[in-house]
């Protein structure tokens, strides 16, 4: 195989053989065993599967925080050493420094990745993202000072300010209630597809909320429970620009939604007096 | 990437909540200016002998300032709870003025030498101001340069170790020892060392805020969130900046639990150094005029030092707030 073959076919994100065991007091507690998939470039992926099924742990290997993982892993074709700036993040809590203003905190993320650009150019491109995510108005306030969903909202500005190829999303809206969650979704929906002009960047988003992973992505990755294996990788079947009101009246989506349901629940049935699941 | 852009209507910010306005009769119908009257009533009681006019003449002009200022300062009150502590803290003045006047200049209950009519203190401090504020100016000078020294040192020292686990592990243990040595014992030592008072004053000084404010950093270090250490690691922040722009600003109400309990152990240190073998400073002036049996004055310097002290305290508290002012 030529190394210009090889290139354009590689993926953005290769996951292969992953096995994560966590030293307990005295003996291994396997989080992940053998996991495979790819993320192409361009390209959603959501991770679902029950609390405690080690979609966190994935997230934290591809962050490059956890180090002491098993198998291979490759970015652009590049082993992963670490964390790296062609990898923006959000986590579901505490993405944000509580000190200082969200204008402060994405010119800061800007600045990791952009030291061509002046402190007031920095600035202003950190209130260019914060009308985008709608908090024009809020660039002055401390996290502390706004509410979940915005201090999420500026979280994502600030991944999407970094402008990196790969974003991480370990349930961003998980700790939302259901009526903001659904406007963040489609907020990121739309921040995501784009207008078509710039590529679109690719995505690994943990969730275990079935509709937010139909909705977003073009492939669920289903793991199942103790140990952290993938079930299942089913790729998304509806076209884009997606509409959630249009989509989900329509039957296509109630018969893959069922379908994924059901994966979920055999895995549930397997485990009698199973963790709490949120679906 | 998008261009597209959505309002928060969704997720409004909280309407502000405006405290009510507090009523006028609230603000000034108080306590604290019956008490205020009281104490001009008092006046009028006559006097014990060894009591002048000009000592009372000098209370009530301290008295009538005060409740100038009380008046003055009154509307400048948002909240309720702010007015009730500052006319509160003004009303136990003026109650302690009072019996104060009752058991010395109207009834000499108290033996005259050791409690002398406040008249006199006001006095008194009038005519040392001079005097008073070389001594102040004295004191505070050192305990800032022993102080400021000892933060440059700390704070760096604190980040670099408490980040590095190894080594602060080991300083942990080593910064425990030495803070819990008594820092006068450093004195004798410091004597030997150094040339001048000063200097010894600032040595000491430096040693007795160094360890606090050290083992609050370290300490601050070692217990930033890991939330917040993750965050800051998949932005590839350098470390310079790690350290700056993220450990710094996580420790730092840990660092100003160190820096106020250094600051009041340097405060005691020094007015009892002063005491021993200073020819300035606060504690001079008091040890000074008690050999001589000057009650007046000695109260006068204990009042000064109170006033000193609480109002560095306010200032480091004011800073606090403001540097911590993202806090909930
Ligand atoms: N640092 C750790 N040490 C030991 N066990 C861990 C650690 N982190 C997570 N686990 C365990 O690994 C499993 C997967 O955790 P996690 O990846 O957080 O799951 P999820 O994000 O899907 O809820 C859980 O059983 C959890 O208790
Ligand atoms: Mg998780």
């Amino acid at each position: 195989m030529s190394a210009a073959v090889a290139l354009q076919t590689v993926p953005k994100i290769e996951v292969k053989h992953l096995t994560v065991n966590y030293a307990e007091k005295n003996r291994m507690f396997t989080a992940l065993r053998d996991v495979n998939f790819t993320v192409e470039e361009g390209e959603f992926v959501s991770v679902i599967g029950a609390s405690g099924c080690g979609k966190s742990t994935l997230l934290s290997v591809l962050e490059g925080l956890y180090k002491q993982a098993d198998g291979e892993i490759t970015i652009s074709g590049k082993p992963l050493d670490g964390t790296g700036k062609e990898r923006g993040v959000v986590f579901q809590h505490y993405s944000l420094f509580p000190w200082m203003t969200t204008r402060k905190n994405i010119a800061f993320g800007i600045a990791q990745v952009r030291k061509d650009l002046t402190k007031k150019q920095r600035l202003e491109l950190a209130d260019t993202f914060l009308e985008k995510v709608g908090l024009g108005e809020f660039g002055n306030k401390y996290p502390s000072q706004l509410s979940g969903g915005m201090q999420q909202r500026a979280a994502i500005a600030r991944a999407l300010a970094m402008d990196t190829e790969i974003l991480l999303m370990d349930e961003p809206f998980s700790a939302i209630d259901a009526k903001n969650r659904i406007v963040l979704q489609e907020l990121l929906l739309k921040l995501w597809e784009g207008d078509g002009k710039e590529p679109r960047k690719s995505v690994v988003f943990v969730t275990h909320d079935i509709d937010e992973a139909i909705l977003l992505s073009d492939k669920i990755v289903v793991l199942t429970a103790h140990p952290g294996t993938v079930a299942e990788i089913i790729p998304v079947p509806f076209a884009r620009p997606r509409d959630r009101k249009t989509l989900v009246q329509t039957p296509e989506y109630a018969e893959f939604r069922s379908h994924l349901l059901h994966l979920f629940y055999n895995d549930i049935a397997e485990r009698i007096g199973g963790e709490e699941v949120v679906l | 990437m998008a261009t597209a852009t959505i309002t928060a209507s969704s997720a409004p910010a909280a309407p502000k909540v405006k405290a009510p306005a507090i009523p006028l009769a609230q603000r000034f119908l108080r306590v604290t200016h019956l008490l205020f009257l009281v104490l001009l009533g008092v006046q009028f009681i006559p006097d014990h002998a060894s009591v002048t006019e000009a000592h009372t003449s000098w209370l009530i002009g301290f008295a009538v300032i005060v409740e100038a200022f009380t008046l003055a300062i009154t509307p400048l009150f948002k909240k309720k709870e702010g007015l009730n502590l500052f006319l509160d803290i003004i009303g136990f003045i003026y109650g302690f003025l009072i019996l104060w006047t009752i058991f010395t200049a109207k009834t000499a209950l108290l033996p005259a030498a050791l409690f002398p009519p406040f008249g006199k203190i006001l006095a008194q401090t009038a005519e040392d101001a001079p005097k008073i504020l070389i001594n102040i100016k004295s004191s505070v000078g050192i305990i800032l340069q022993g102080f400021i020294l000892a933060l440059l040192a700390a704070v760096p020292l604190g980040l670099i170790l408490g980040w590095n686990a190894r080594l602060g592990g080991a300083a942990t243990y080593l910064s425990k020892f030495f803070s819990s040595i008594p820092p006068i014992v450093y004195i004798p030592y410091g004597i030997a060392l150094l040339p001048t008072f000063r200097s010894v004053s600032v040595f000491v000084i430096f040693l007795a805020s160094f360890w606090p404010v050290f083992a609050g950093t370290m300490s601050g270090v070692l217990h930033v969130d890991s939330k917040i250490l993750d965050s800051a690691k998949v932005l590839n922040v350098s470390k310079p900046t790690m350290l700056l722009n993220v450990i710094l600003p996580a420790s730092l109400n840990q660092i100003f639990l160190g820096c106020n309990q250094g600051l009041s152990v340097s405060f005691i240190l020094l007015t009892s150094a002063e005491m021993i073998g200073a020819r300035d400073g606060m504690g001079y002036y008091v040890k000074y005029y008690s050999d001589f049996g000057d009650y007046t004055r000695t109260i006068v310097g204990l009042l000064v030092i109170g006033i000193v002290v609480i109002g560095v305290t306010f200032l480091v508290n004011r800073l606090q707030n403001y540097l911590l002012r993202w806090k909930k």
